[in-house]
């Protein structure tokens, strides 16, 4: 058990890194778009994440009707990366497993079939969206 | 449990686990009381190749994480565009044994 905690917890700890070093790269241009996507490069349309980088760089300018145009999803994910370092450091040095344990009950709510459906068809909402701005 | 039915259950699941599970398996399944047998018989077990092309087809928004059952690494995968195509990438090479592992876990349930 401890060993999927400890796995969970280095995979976001890595990914929250990577966002930052992304960040801090993306941090200066608001307006420009990095091209990373696969699905955008292979198929020409936006992936339903697209945007976010936008998102996040707008927000810490100030702008949040622009970090909310580009991509709702980006708020998201700046919550998450503000939180997870945290939580995690605060499980690691209490050698508790509270987030675990979170993510655990956060996995089991989703597979429910009244929570997945309305979450598939916001992010497919969000991809028509995503799409429809051309991003 | 009868071993005709255990061998005959490792002849077509053995695909959905890994090969140095199989003798593990067999050893726990034949000491297995019976009743336990129609519940084995109907797991929900997912096939390897399948989770493989929907990897190739769908990694980046990370549907290959959520049919498997990986729903937290699935959200993962959806917000960061599949780890910017790097986690898609390593997932092509990973997602078969993940599936494997993730069908033993789910038979783990009966076995002990």
């Amino acid at each position: 058990m401890t060993s999927t905690r400890n796995r969970l917890y280095l995979l976001l700890a890595l990914a929250c890194t990577a966002g930052y070093i992304w960040l801090f790269i993306n941090l200066p241009n608001a307006e420009s778009s990095p091209d990373v996507c696969m699905i955008k490069h292979v198929t020409g349309i936006p992936c339903p994440s697209c945007g976010s980088t936008r998102s996040i760089t707008s927000l810490l300018h100030g702008d949040v009707t622009g970090s909310l145009f580009w991509n709702p999803m980006g708020i998201l994910i700046l919550l998450i990366m503000l939180i997870a370092p945290v939580w995690i450091t605060g499980d690691v040095l209490l050698k508790k497993q509270t987030l675990f344990s979170f993510y655990q009950q956060f996995e089991k709510t989703l597979q429910q079939r009244r929570v997945a459906i309305p979450a598939i068809a916001l992010v497919l909402l969000n991809w028509i969206w995503n799409i429809h701005k051309g991003l | 449990m009868d071993a005709q039915k255990v061998d005959m259950f490792i002849m077509t699941n053995g695909k959905f686990f890994e090969s140095h599970q199989i003798g593990q398996i067999r050893e726990r399944l034949l000491v297995l009381d019976e009743s336990k047998w129609p519940m084995i018989q109907s797991l929900p077990l997912k096939d390897p190749s399948t989770s493989l092309i929907v990897s190739i087809l769908g990694g980046s928004m990370g549907i290959d994480r959520f049919i498997i059952g990986d729903t937290g690494i699935g959200v993962g995968k959806l917000l960061t565009c599949g780890g910017f195509g790097i986690w898609t990438i390593i997932d092509w090479f990973m997602i078969q044994g993940a599936t494997r592992e993730k069908n033993m876990q789910k038979l783990q349930q009966f076995l002990y």
